[in-house]
């Protein structure tokens, strides 16, 4: 299997080098190493740049997060992996301004998504954007024409399109194995219970919290916040469908070739975790614990739901998808692998174990690894930003619903929903202070 | 003006802390000397393949705290529903004795949650710290509150990422804490506050005390920093930076003469530090024993501890103190624990096998194995008049017989 993944790995990397020869900025140079800069220095980020580091084609030249002690950790690991000595910054409008950069890797949380990657685009940089592309519609649109408009690779981080077992477990659907598809559920569980609320505190004195903030509302510090918890609080991120959602999603998408859907319905609540709290003392988290987003497709149906309590493995499996289909089940799962059911129960049941990179289970390496291929051969990566856009519209369509209260209908070739216009205005979101909501 | 030479300085670890104690108590989170050694001989180190006798199981609720025990006694906290619960149970059965309840959020962010602090045990009272900073102090025979505050609130003090961790330490009519920048002292009696430190963020270790030039210091980590501070009157003497992702600083310091070990997990590393009141500065450094959350034990001459991150690879190893030269490694325990007794490592893995072997630098050869526990094992096993106490997330508490049968 190891074997099959290196030859899997370079021979995507000979193509993109042969088709490198074009003319095209970087190609000429075979030994080219990219200006790379890190904005959103913390675990993911940190991820996704040892993978690149450890590619050799990429200088890391500078850093960013508003958390001083994040930033300094992450130029020692830097050094300590390389002779690379990255320059350090709390304010990524400086980076951008000084640093030169040919690839900028974002892994911010997704309220500063749309405005690094447009910031990095428009000082012609090249872009790795961790999923979500946006915190709402017309910032993940808006991103996606700054790339076509510069003629800039945009790859989003969905390495779930390219890790082995997911390309193999598409391509044994596609193949019909699994006969007609009929429905399809996605659903990622997890354990939990009541949230008592967490003190509010003055932020610690390395963190910016006012630029950790940025476009989104500035609300009190609390250390359920900062670090890692962002993805709870919906100013800066959109809740488990909002995170884990796009990867499924996204499979859907994969498997069906589709855009967008027509209609969308979602519902959910907080009522293990408790009414959501913030006020000058303290706060709670403001996702929902348990929620169900319906999204009906031309030809079919998909479901996605998740829980965040009775999390005790009594299903067979917590997190993907399930693929209905006439010929029986399939999972597609993460650490599970998938596994074929079919409905002839004389027939064997098929299964592929999961191949990742640890820690945490991904395949950034042949993601980036497709990502220096596109830019070299001016193809489009195979997570291209419109890709990104579609999976990511899912789930802010999802939330928008969720949020409304009602089932929208979706023009997905205007980006409108239609006869709503309520529901229109969430598209967008007013930003704060000096930050200009990007035009689209 | 002078100053001494360095060898003119003598250091001790304050081993009479625990003057009133039975040779075989365990009246602190690492054991009377606190250092994770017991001086407990004549415990049963092999068992028949049926494996040894568990001679009662119960529940203390979620949590990692560990076991203090004194007597026919044990203490631990443990959280059922967003409430903490001291627990005082009956060592010979189980079953409680007392137990005082209050209400304390789960706070489940990452992981299961609960206390993750141990309770010490001193003269009448047991006293005992909450991730959200409740400190008690409680009469260990009937469990009547003596006194009790917050010492986050009292203080003004944030509480770090994960809560307070800190175990309490006392030091003759004194309680120490690992709590704001550079620990919190206070009056064991009453409570009343002799010193705080700054509102900067707690490490999760637990305060070691050391005597430098005859005068009481403490070695207490933040989230970034490692550092000396007078017990007198709370002045930093001196601090190594040791910057950790998540701020977590959570294994004990390891006082051997005048040096220092520390360690830390997310890719930080260890380090031995020769130091006096004024200064540190490093012996060798490097990142192959990574205490992510459980403390080594320095036995001989060599450091045994848990290497690397729950999730990641994690390896049982043995480590030269004086070089940092890795002797050995033994993978497939997880993120286990582990205590010392009698020249053995007492060691519980994470999916809650326990094993007993030689404490040997050269190799880890295990003389006994057996499941104590299901689910996930944080908690560092304790042995204690001839049972070890083991524990789990979850809550479960085993008490393993290893007495000794006398012939039949």
């Amino acid at each position: 299997m190891t074997l099959h993944r290196r030859s899997f790995v370079q021979s995507t990397l000979a193509s993109g080098l042969l088709l490198g020869a074009a003319p095209r900025i970087h190609a000429a140079n075979k030994a080219k190493k990219y200006r790379t800069a890190l904005i959103g220095s913390g675990w993911w980020g940190m991820n996704i740049l040892k993978e690149a580091m450890a590619a050799g084609n990429c200088t890391v030249v500078a850093l960013a997060d508003v958390d001083q002690d994040v930033l300094d950790l992450a130029a020692e690991k830097v050094t300590e992996l390389s002779s690379d000595n990255p320059k350090t910054y709390q304010d990524v409008r400086e980076l951008i301004d000084k640093e030169q950069i040919d690839i900028a890797i974002i892994a911010t949380p997704d309220h500063w998504h749309a405005l690094n990657a447009i910031s990095a685009i428009g000082a012609g940089a090249h872009v790795f954007v961790e999923k979500p592309t946006g915190h709402t519609i017309v910032e993940s649109r808006a991103m996606l024409n700054a790339a076509r408009a510069a003629d800039r690779t945009v790859q989003v981080g969905l390495h779930r399109r390219i890790g082995p077992h997911y390309v193999s477990g598409m391509k044994f659907l596609k193949d019909g194995n699994a006969g007609d598809i009929g429905a399809v559920r996605m659903f990622v569980h997890s354990g939990g219970g009541k949230e008592k609320p967490t003190a509010n505190s003055k932020p610690p004195e390395t963190l910016d919290w006012d630029m950790y903030c940025g476009p989104a509302p500035l609300r009190p510090y609390c250390r359920k916040i900062h670090p890692g918890g962002f993805r709870n609080f919906l100013d800066f991120a959109n809740g488990t469908l909002g995170d884990w959602g796009v990867h499924w999603l996204d499979q859907v998408l994969w498997w069906s070739d589709e855009k967008y859907p027509k209609k969308i319905f979602s519902t959910g609540s907080r009522t293990i975790s408790g009414e959501a709290i913030l006020n000058e003392k303290e706060q709670t988290t403001d996702a929902p614990d348990a929620q169900i987003a319906v999204y009906e497709f031309e030809s079919f149906t998909a479901t996605w739901e998740h829980r965040k309590f009775a999390g005790n493995s009594a299903e067979q499996h917590s997190i993907g998808c399930y693929f209905y289909g006439t010929k029986g089940t399939f999972h597609m799962g993460w650490r599970d692998g998938w596994t074929f059911h079919p409905a002839d129960t004389k027939q064997p049941v098929v299964h592929q174990d999961a191949q990742h990179s640890e820690p945490d289970g991904h395949s950034i390496k042949l993601l980036w690894a497709d990502f220096i291929a596109a830019i070299e051969s001016g193809k489009r990566p195979t997570c291209d930003i419109e890709i990104g856009h579609n999976a990511t519209n899912m789930s802010l369509l999802g939330m928008l619903s969720f949020k409304l209260g009602r089932s929208i209908e979706w023009d997905g070739a205007k980006e409108k929903i239609i006869g709503d216009e309520e529901a229109n205005k969430l598209l967008r979101r007013e930003y704060r202070g000096p930050w200009k909501y990007p035009s689209a | 003006m002078f100053k001494k030479p360095a060898c003119a300085i003598f250091l001790c670890i304050l081993t009479n802390l625990f003057a009133s104690v039975r040779a075989d108590d365990w009246p602190a989170r690492r054991g009377p000397t606190s250092d994770g050694i017991s001086k407990e001989s004549e415990w049963l180190a092999q068992w028949p393949s049926s494996g040894p006798t568990i001679r009662w199981r119960t529940n203390v609720g979620t949590g990692f705290s560990s076991i203090a025990t004194q007597g026919d006694r044990l203490y631990t906290l443990g959280n059922v529903d967003d409430q903490e619960s001291i627990h005082c149970l009956d060592t010979e059965t189980g079953k409680s004795i007392w137990q005082h309840t209050y209400d304390c959020a789960l706070d489940d962010r990452f992981f299961e949650g609960g206390p993750t602090s141990t309770p010490t045990i001193d003269g009448d009272c047991v006293y005992s710290l909450s991730r959200q900073g409740d400190l008690f102090c409680c009469d260990k025979n009937s469990g009547k509150v003596v006194w009790a505050k917050n010492v986050a609130e009292k203080t003004s003090t944030r509480i770090p990422g994960w809560g307070f961790s800190s175990s309490p330490v006392i030091l003759n009519q004194q309680l120490l804490l690992g709590v704001g920048d550079a620990g919190l002292l206070l009056n064991k009696t009453d409570g009343e506050i002799v010193w705080q430190s700054g509102d900067g963020e707690a490490g999760y270790m637990s305060p070691q005390v050391v005597q430098i030039n005859d005068r009481p210091h403490a070695l207490i980590a933040s989230g970034k920093f490692y550092q000396c501070v007078d017990l007198e009157n709370g002045e930093v003497k001196w601090k190594h930076r040791w910057l950790t992702t998540y701020g977590c600083n959570a294994a004990d310091p390891i006082v051997s003469m005048n040096k220092v070990f520390i360690s830390s997990g997310y890719g930080r590393g260890a380090a031995v530090l020769e130091f006096t009141d004024t200064d540190a500065k490093v012996v060798w450094a490097h990142k192959e024993l990574q205490n992510q959350m459980n403390s080594s034990v320095l036995l001989n001459g060599y450091l045994f501890g848990f290497d690397g991150n729950e999730g990641g690879e994690v390896e049982l190893k043995c480590v030269e103190f004086a070089t940092g030269k890795v002797i050995w490694s033994f993978a497939g325990l997880g993120a286990g624990s582990l205590m010392s007794a009698d020249g053995k490592l007492i060691v519980l893995s994470e999916t809650g096998e326990l094993l007993i072997a030689p404490a040997l630098s050269t190799e880890f050869n295990p003389t006994a194995r057996a499941k104590a526990l299901d689910g996930k094992c944080w908690t560092v096993p304790v042995l204690s008049n001839k049972s070890i106490y083991c524990r789990n997330a979850a809550g479960d508490l085993v008490c393993v017989d290893v007495q000794i049968s006398k012939a039949k």
